[in-house]
């Protein structure tokens, strides 16, 4: 079995949700020819197993003649074993295929995310997202691994059909109608049922989420009390569950009396207009069990191809909802004809008026904080904007190129699980003491000494074994290391306390010596150690200058200023 | 410092199994009679098929052909029917007893002593509540009632077997050896395999999930090859734990299969010498090697379940383990004669022999507002927690009007003293519920009051459905502040006479919380105050400032005071003040 995943997933075919599977099964064509080959071997072997018993009674039992009977029952050992060796080659290559269909999906979806980057959050629910790994993934796999299964059926049945017919024309026509009429039948229950255990499902994951929703909100229920009023909602909701459950088994419970009902009253008639024959001396009496043997094993296939078109029907709807990512396009692009952006140069926001000198750290306090978020988009190209470096058009060079020039730090930002060592210095480009200096500047080096394994400690999924204001400083720290060219900061203490604020303030600047920085902030702490502070007011630079000198000066950002202080 | 929750032992699982049954003893014995009787019926098809070829045999009319077929289907009517009810009462049971089960779920977790919720986290319970919730379902929807309706026909169709002939029954016995064999191989592996299998997916999922969230971070950090890293890395650890698995069943399949079809090669052969030798008629022989072939389904199913109800035990067992938390609170006597907060020479470690706190003493009259503030680390939060009452100091005591807050009962103590941290959660359900949980019998007008206090009340009337609004996960969305908000107007609505406010503004702007602060003061007048503030406004409106540095109060007076005295406060101050 070859190693998965593969290096390189290719390019999706987006046209369609069909044309997406097929894309799918064209990487895997070679496991997929096998699990059918394998497929239609085990269940071919099951479907002449009854043959085999009624060669033995009539040629072996009858007779009376203990070789012809020791070799019939050769013959069925041999089929058996035949099949246990092709039914678990059928499930390996069954398998190969859902992983192999499901790991690619995984990964083109992953490098797509890749590729839209800030507009993926934007355009899309968490909800969603989760709802394509958790399940839609897992479906189209499914309709890959039933491949195998699903032809196997398609074969046996027309096989057992011929078989029949070629005994009797009347036994034939009976499988011939049978067949679809046992699978209409199924059909005309499976719809409702399937809309009775989605409504159950739903109310399941809605009560989980009242669960889980009690648990994560414990420390206020049992802080403050609230609890019985919870607990009993939750009673009411899970006996809504209980009565959902029992709608559904209605349905089901029905429909499981049809498929003893159905097959069995074939498996009836079958078994009469076999005897009928065998009466008149038409067919053998080993015939007949036979006969009674393919209507019973016609079961399995009927249940494959019911299986079949549900799993089909399954996987184009969750290739559908792998589409809706993967159509998604970038909102901000790169020129079909980049230019590079100057090693150094001022970095200026037409819109603003606001212009930042190489190698200084400016401290950005804006009136309103969602100006200063504003700026920073715009600044870092996640918005559209008239920005300038050295001259030329932001939105003149490469996405990359921006990128690898700017970073913008905000509060948004996330921790990924993994090492810290890696999580801080993901670029892996950083030697310790860069990372120690950082965390130093950070003032996090209390976070890590108090992790078992220091800097080789596994950070949470989002960081959330941290407290906002450690995050903060990490993420901070993150920012430090990556030591980009242009750093914009965007609130980057306010959630740490006061002596930390401080400490922080002291050791920014000699951290980014040299480079350029933006710090968008308010607090005094920061304001008081920048080289340079601008006030933007409605949007637009409003003064320059130092903290003092504005203070002094303007009486606007002195009321922002102090506004959180006296 | 974080503390893992138990799981219940195999005895306290098998007590549980054994309670359940005996709580519903009957319906379960209609379960079981119901489908044991669809399974006789099932039962009488081939032993029909025996009849008539053994009639064909001897020589037999069209119309006694007939009159069998008519049994025939006759007996599949009457399996399809109670099968219908043998179905529907089962489902019926496994609704009854998984609602059961989760109830009492949830009840366990909402007794869970108060300092075991803030010690343990909410991770490890969240986990039980979402995933051993869902595999118990899972076992007691499908696994428990399939493997019993297997072993019920398991049971019969051997019987039915040994009734038909003692002697047809012995071939069969040759696959026994084998599938017991593979299964017990099989079992001591599988389950291990599966959770291994069920943990990388989850992780698949859970990186996924952290791509698309963190997809701007991975932008801006130009790191997305690190994201193709760790999908990839992951997927190869699931690849390997199917691996795990598929080997597994790459042994155990074929094995099994074999074990199946012997006892009908042996019964085919067997049974045909036994009839040439006159010791077996032939309907016999026929009804035994399709009955052999029908013992297949039940044993396969039995199997097929055997590990996903031993995973299902294990989510039980971590279920049940919840309510093994010891009670954390042994209520004493002493009541408080007044609200006055102390706590005197007030020591506490999380880990034995490292103290964080080193003799805290500290006297807050009613009504006193203090501030605590101090670097990160230096035991604000822990002494914030000892003067809340949800832990018990090491040594020393923490006192309201004379009675040590950890003897007073949990409903008392609310009463009293109340916490409220940074870490804010917004329940799902309506504004108004969230915030009356505290308070179940305030009006809206009083909810209004608390919002207004909180400076929340503004755009809580700016939503559309005003306190209606469905707020939680999935619902309109509330910014942390605002969830800070509502912790704080809870606490209004709570109204204890001393409050620990542990950073609880600092998701606020800092503007915004200078203003919410003071209101906030205004409706609380005459309640003790400890607000544990990052931001040094909070300590300047107090009426006295405690500097907490290395587990200890070094600094403790008023605002002006401190300034005057020139220490590390004021230091602080006027780098802030500038």
């Amino acid at each position: 079995m070859r190693s998965l995943p593969v290096a390189d997933p290719g390019t999706p075919d987006t046209r369609s949700a069909a044309r997406y599977l097929w894309w799918l099964a064209s990487h895997q064509s070679r496991t997929i020819g096998f699990g059918m080959f394998f497929g239609i071997t085990w269940m071919l072997t099951a479907a002449l197993m009854p043959m085999v018993i009624g060669k033995a009674i009539d040629a072996g039992i009858t007779t009376r003649d203990t070789t012809a009977l020791a070799q019939w029952a050769g013959a069925f050992l041999l089929l058996g074993l035949v099949q246990a060796g092709s039914g678990i080659m059928r499930h390996r290559n069954a398998v190969f295929n859902w992983m192999s269909a499901n790991f690619r999906t995984v990964q083109a979806v992953v490098r797509h995310a890749n590729r839209l980057g800030a507009t993926l959050p934007k355009r899309l629910a968490t909800g969603e997202v989760v709802a394509i790994g958790a399940a839609d993934t897992s479906h189209i796999g499914n309709a890959l691994d039933i491949s195998a299964r699903g032809s196997a059926a398609v074969v046996s049945l027309i096989t057992v059909t011929v078989i029949l017919l070629t005994a009797s024309v009347k036994l034939g026509l009976v499988v011939l109608l049978g067949v679809p009429v046992q699978m209409a039948v199924v059909s005309l229950l499976i719809k409702p049922l399937h809309r009775r255990q989605q409504a159950y499902r739903d109310q399941q994951g809605t009560l989980t989420g009242r669960a889980v929703d009690i648990v994560a909100g414990l420390r206020v229920l049992r802080g403050i009390g609230g609890e019985q009023v919870f607990a009993d909602r939750y009673r009411e909701q899970s006996q809504e569950l209980r009565a959902a459950g029992i709608r559904a088994a209605r349905i089901d419970s029905l429909l499981e009396a049809i498929q003893v009902l159905m097959p069995g009253l074939f498996l009836a008639l079958v078994t009469w207009l076999g005897a009928r024959l065998a009466v008149t001396g038409e067919i053998q009496p080993g015939e007949l069990a036979s006969f009674y043997g393919y209507a019973a094993f016609l079961i399995m296939p009927l249940r494959t191809l019911a299986e079949l078109l549900e799993k089909l029907t399954r996987g184009h709807v969750s290739a559908g909802r792998v589409l809706q990512v993967l159509r998604l396009e970038p909102e901000i692009t790169g020129p079909a004809a980049p230019r590079e952006l100057p090693a150094h140069g001022v970095l200026a926001d037409a819109k603003s008026g606001l212009t930042l000198r190489p190698g200084v750290l400016t401290v950005l306090a804006a009136d309103r904080p969602e100006d200063a978020i504003e700026i920073a988009d715009r600044l870092g190209r996640y918005a559209e904007g008239e920005v300038t470096l050295g001259g030329v058009p932001l939105a003149e060079a490469t996405r990359d190129e921006v990128r690898a020039r700017i970073l913008v730090a905000d509060n948004n930002a996330r921790l990924f699980s993994g090492p810290l060592r890696e999580e801080l210095d993901p670029a892996g480009h950083g030697d310790e003491a860069r990372l120690t200096a950082a965390l130093h500047a950070a003032s996090a080096e209390e976070i890590v000494d108090a992790l078992p394994g220091g800097l080789d400690a596994f950070v949470a999924e989002r960081g959330r074994e941290f407290s906002g204001g450690q995050q903060q400083r990490l993420r901070l720290a993150r920012a430090l290391v990556a030591d980009p060219p242009i750093l914009i900061l965007v609130e980057p203490t306010s959630a740490v306390d006061a002596h930390t604020e401080a400490r922080i303030a002291g050791r920014l600047g000699e951290a980014r010596q040299g480079r350029t920085t933006l710090v968008a902030a308010t607090s005094p702490l920061l304001l008081d150690r920048a080289d340079h502070v601008v006030y933007v007011e409605d949007g637009k630079v409003a003064a320059e200058g130092t903290h003092r000198e504005l203070l002094a000066a303007e009486p606007g950002y002195r009321a922002v200023v102090t506004r959180s202080v006296e | 410092m974080r503390v893992q929750l138990p799981v219940a032992d195999a005895p306290a699982v098998r007590r549980y199994a054994r309670r359940l049954t005996r709580r519903h003893t009957g319906p379960l014995f209609r379960v079981v009679a119901l489908h044991g009787l669809a399974a006789l019926a099932g039962l009488v098809t081939p032993f029909l098929l025996g009849r008539l070829i053994g009639a064909i045999e001897h020589g037999t009319t069209v119309s006694a052909v007939d009159g069998i077929a008519v049994a025939l289907v006759v007996f599949v009517l009457v399996q399809a029917v109670l099968t219908r009810f043998a179905a529907f009462s089962s489902a019926n049971l496994g609704e009854r007893v998984l609602a059961e089960l989760r109830e009492e779920f949830v009840d366990r977790v909402l007794a869970i002593p108060l300092s075991t919720v803030e010690r343990a986290g909410t991770g490890d319970l969240v986990t039980r509540t979402s995933r051993d919730v869902a595999q118990l379902s899972h076992s007691v929807r499908r696994g428990v009632p399939e493997s019993l309706i297997a072993a019920v026909t398991l049971i019969l169709t051997a019987g039915a077997l040994i009734w038909l002939s003692p002697l047809l029954a012995l071939p069969c016995l040759v696959g026994a050896p084998i599938i017991i064999g593979g299964a017990r191989w099989y079992l001591r592996r599988a389950p291990k395999a599966y959770l291994r299998e069920n943990a990388a997916s989850s992780e698949v999922i859970d990186g996924l999930t952290e791509t698309f969230d963190g997809a701007r971070t991975t932008e801006a950090l130009r790191t997305g090859a690190r994201r193709i890293a760790r999908t990839d890395h992951d997927l190869h650890e699931q690849y390997l734990a199917e691996r795990g698995t598929l080997g597994l069943r790459t042994v155990f399949w074929p094995v099994v299969e074999v074990g199946f079809v012997l006892p009908v090669v042996a019964t085919l052969f067997l049974g045909g010498w036994f009839y040439i030798q006159g010791w077996a008629e032939l309907a016999q022989v026929v009804t035994a090697v399709f009955y052999v072939q029908q013992l297949v389904e039940p044993i396969d199913r039995l199997l097929g379940w055997a590990d996903e109800l031993q995973v299902g035990a294990t989510s039980l067992a971590r279920l049940l383990g919840v309510a093994e938390v010891g009670d954390d609170r042994t209520p004493g006597d002493a009541r408080p004669d007044s609200e006055r907060l102390t706590a005197s020479d007030v020591r506490y470690a999380y880990t034995q022999g490292r103290d964080v706190l080193h003799g805290v003493d500290l006297t807050i009259a009613p009504g006193e507002r203090l501030a605590m503030v101090g670097p990160s680390g230096a035991g604000k939060s822990t002494l914030g927690r000892l003067l809340a009452g949800i832990d018990g100091p090491r040594t020393g005591t923490v006192a309201v009007g004379g009675a040590p807050l950890v003897e007073l009962p949990l409903e008392e103590l609310r009463g009293h003293v109340a916490l409220v941290t940074q870490e804010h959660h917004v329940f799902l359900g309506t504004l108004r519920d969230n915030l009356a949980l505290a308070k179940p019998s305030a009006d809206d007008a009083e909810i209004r009051r608390a919002l207004a206090a909180v400076d929340a009340l503004d755009w809580v009337d700016d939503l559309p459905a005003g306190l209606a609004t469905e707020v939680g996960s999935g619902k309109h969305e509330v910014s942390p502040a605002q969830a800070q908000q509502l912790a704080l107007a809870r606490l209004v609505l709570a109204d204890p006479h001393t409050l620990v406010l542990d950073e609880a503004t600092s998701l606020i702007d800092p503007r915004a919380a200078r203003h919410l602060e003071r209101s906030l003061a205004a409706v609380l007048d005459g309640r003790t105050v400890v607000a544990i503030a990052h931001r040094l406004f909070s300590a300047h409106d107090a009426d006295r400032v405690a500097v907490v540095e290395d587990g200890r109060i070094i600094e403790l007076g008023p605002h002006d005071d401190l300034v005057a005295a020139d220490g590390s406060y004021a230091a602080l101050w006027r780098s802030w003040q500038s």
